[in-house]
């Protein structure tokens, strides 16, 4: 008893010393739920703790939550009635979340000429990815752009141009693996990808869901005949070498981008042109350092916007294809109904878009490597000097203020309609399917996404 | 000693205070159990029911709609598309897999109870992969059924037999497309037959080392003096198996039959971890449970997956009944 007692007083006055540190009480803590990991916990981290020493009342506590099931985890939240404050998340699934009361819409904590504001500063796609119904629910804090990386020392080598067209495209990949070739061996000029649909959708003229009329669009003729041009690629190939090299992708040690050479005197990798995402300009540079630390010469790498299709032959309607165009995702800051502190997670997001301080904005979204969503930030001196210095990263901000990047729609269902897209655009690269057949295809993905789009499911 | 039913005990207790205080002390030290089965298994069997006859999406009320949900999945069965196909891919993953199972248990069970030097080793490497945590195996197969480096594919290559797109394609060995298949391997040297689910019949084959456990116990209780009477009678080892061996093992065949079927229409981990929780590729890998798993915590319909959950219940209740009703033509207890 004689060592128990100043044992628990101990433990009394270690917990309220750490009280104390933690909660002034003057200030509301906010509970923010993130997926990043890596160093890009770092850079969160650093915009957690500049925020709280900005101001006294309230104090962010980030939890980094994995991305897997983050959905499940929000609703139980949310139902149990012990909510966090702000959530980020990826997903197309806004408008769900909307529809069924799970998040509280903007326009709730912010005044009509902030909002205002904002709408008129985010980028269309930033814009497209926080709106539903014309009602701001959520605020996107970064996009993940689309473009096409290729490797220009080997096409320069085998004297193609960079491909801007579907046919210079085209031609890239029947250089390099000849049509009708059993197995497909490295490099690869190009492969389409079952789930990049959303992308070459939109730059051969199509959409999957028109705003006007409530109504998927799926078999629009410009998807239709993105479609085709996927198809194209399973006729050339055969479905199992399109398989098979696909899915040697995934092998490769931790998770490398297949554009770049793996063996120390390679100077091509798995492909010479691939689609991919900004963050790649990262393990590019980083390859390219490596290169030079060996003492090696490195290949050089470039990104364009994705290739542009010809009207007349790639089965275009005229006028409907678009230049720089593709799919765009993106993070999306929402505040979920039941918030303890709804206005704290509100004056968080801003301080991380920067909409109270621009150039200190800029610093992170350069520190991670991220697009911003709005124009004020990328304006900034800072900014531009980055990009000065990072020039692929400039062509995934200069597509960010493209109006034909379009995400998957936010619409009650569009992880439905994603899904199904996605099993359309497959089918068509792995089955073999002539063209009634695929006709008939597409009708069927349209009825199902319309069932789901109804609400029948 | 004298054993009295609940309502003589509860008779008896209302006279004597004694026994009553005894049966409430009972009660309290069962109190934890009973509570625990209300609220864990008996309440959420009743929910779910319910549920199934609701419109439910966690956080908002349900609303009754009576059996639309089942009538869903009977226009799904019928169009072969979401549910119907879920249950396709899972009936062709059980017959083949379960039967499979019995095949290759009972067969490695016969092998490894013959008294050769190093039986334990044998016993133990076959026993070993069933002991792997379930992610550990998937992640593990994921690699061993890479198409280009693969070593399923580079043993499948020794035989002659062309690399097989094992994660990466829809199709089924055992169909008309894969009878084709074989057609055109012998004209052409192509061979594309197997696919995803194919790989998963694999994968539940690696871990039958449960049940070899249980066949290898059963052997061993097998009365050495059938199968001297059978040697008397002049049986050599092939008839001893048939005639002895198999028709003694008849009751755990029919018990490991049973548990298998149930186990392989609720299996899920190994397909989430194998499709990255789609179901991909080409919905070949959405099976019943990972099509229930999607609908209340990807679509968060509740009600629409209760419904699955309460006809799975039922299909697999009648599957056993059946099996139980076909047994009793094949198998044999001791003594009857």
């Amino acid at each position: 008893m004689v060592t128990l007692v100043p044992l628990l007083m101990m433990l009394v006055g270690c917990q309220g010393w750490d009280v104390e540190q933690i909660h002034d009480s003057s200030t509301e803590e906010v509970i923010f739920w993130h997926f990043w990991g890596g160093k890009d916990s770092a850079v969160v981290n650093s915009i957690v703790q500049q925020f709280n020493n900005s101001q006294k009342e309230y104090r962010v506590r980030a939890i980094a939550m994995p991305g897997n099931n983050l959905q499940a985890k929000l609703f139980l939240a949310v139902a149990g009635g012990d909510p966090p404050d702000l959530v980020n998340q990826d997903d197309p699934v806004l408008a769900d979340w909307a529809q069924r009361g799970v998040i509280s819409p903007i326009s709730k904590l912010a005044d009509e000429n902030e909002v205002k504001r904002l709408r008129a500063n985010l980028f269309p796609a930033a814009e497209r990815l926080s709106v539903v119904d014309d009602q701001l629910y959520g605020l996107c804090n970064g996009l993940d752009i689309r473009a096409l990386f290729y490797n220009a020392s080997a096409l320069d080598a085998a004297g193609l141009p960079v491909p801007r067209s579907i046919e210079q495209l085209d031609s890239i990949a029947e250089h390099f693996a000849a049509p009708g070739e059993r197995a497909l061996r490295c490099p690869v000029g190009y492969l389409p990808d079952s789930r990049r649909l959303w992308a070459w959708g939109p730059v051969f003229g199509g959409s999957f869901y028109d705003h006007r009329t409530q109504r998927a669009t799926i078999d629009r003729t410009g998807n239709r005949a993105a479609l085709e041009w996927m198809r194209s690629y399973q006729r050339r190939y055969g479905a199992d070498n399109l398989a098979s090299f696909r899915q040697a992708d995934q092998s490769l040690p931790g998770k490398t981008f297949p554009l770049l050479p793996i063996a120390e005197d390679d100077d091509v990798g798995r492909y010479v042109a691939l689609m991919d995402g900004q963050w790649r300009v990262r393990d590019i540079v980083a390859f390219q350092k490596q290169r030079k630390q060996l003492g090696k010469s490195a290949p050089q790498f470039d990104v364009c916007p994705l290739p542009f299709p010809d009207a007349d032959k790639d089965g275009v309607p005229d006028g409907e294809a678009r230049r720089n165009a593709g799919w765009v995702n993106g993070n999306c800051f929402v505040v979920p109904a039941g918030a303890k502190c709804p206005r704290g997670a509100w004056e968080f997001a801003k301080f991380w878009v920067g909409l109270r301080d621009a150039d200190r904005a800029a610093q992170w979204y350069i520190e991670g490597g991220w697009i911003p969503p709005t124009q004020e930030v990328t304006a900034t001196k800072a900014f531009q000097k980055y990009l000065e210095a990072a020039p692929l990263f400039r062509t995934f901000v200069e597509l960010a203020s493209s109006e034909n990047q379009f995400p998957v729609p936010a619409v009650p269902g569009a992880a439905a309609l994603k899904r199904e897209v996605e099993a359309l655009a497959w089918d068509t690269l792995m089955l073999p399917m002539d063209d009634q057949q695929l006709d008939r295809r597409v009708e069927q993905c349209q009825r199902e996404v319309d069932s789901y789009l109804k609400g029948d499911r | 000693m004298a054993f009295f039913s609940a309502g003589e005990e509860l008779r008896m207790s209302a006279a004597n205070p004694a026994a009553k205080t005894a049966s409430l002390t009972g009660l309290m030290f069962c109190a934890p159990w009973i509570a625990g089965v209300i609220l864990l298994f008996a309440w959420p069997f009743a929910a779910s029911l319910y549920w199934s006859c609701c419109k439910f999406d966690i956080i908002n009320p349900p609303e009754f709609v009576g059996l639309e949900n089942y009538s869903r999945i009977a226009d799904e069965v019928a169009s072969g598309r979401g549910a119907g196909r879920a249950i396709l891919n899972t009936l062709y993953y059980s017959l083949l897999s379960v039967p499979l199972s019995v095949v290759l248990g009972v067969s490695l069970a016969v092998l490894l109870s013959a008294k050769v030097k190093g039986q334990s080793l044998f016993r133990t490497l076959v026993f070993l992969p069933s002991i792997i945590p379930i992610v550990a195996s998937s992640i593990l197969w994921v690699w061993m059924l890479d198409t280009d480096t693969g070593l399923v594919n580079t043993l499948l290559g020794w035989i002659g037999v062309p690399p097989q797109n094992w994660l990466n394609q829809a199709r089924s060995a055992i169909s008309l497309e894969g009878a084709a298949q074989i057609g055109a391997w012998f004209s052409d040297g192509r061979l594309l037959l197997f696919g995803s689910k194919d790989a998963l019949v694999l994968m539940t084959l690696w871990g039958v080392g449960n049940f070899v456990v249980i066949y290898l116990a059963a052997i061993g209780d097998i009365p050495n003096t059938l199968y001297e009477a059978a040697e008397i009678d002049g049986a050599g080892w092939l008839r001893r198996l048939f005639h002895v061996t198999v028709p003694m093992l008849s009751p755990v065949i029919f018990f490991n039959l049973v548990m298998g079927l149930i186990r392989s229409v609720q299996n899920f981990t190994n397909i989430y971890i194998l499709s990255e929780g789609t179901g991909q590729p080409g919905n070949s890998l959405t099976t019943i449970s990972l099509k229930l798993f999607l609908s209340a915590f990807a679509d968060f319909e509740m009600g629409y997956a209760s419904a699955l959950a309460w006809m799975l219940f039922v299909g697999l209740v009648a599957a056993t009944l059946l099996l139980a009703r076909l047994s009793k033509n094949w198998v044999h207890y001791r003594g009857t």
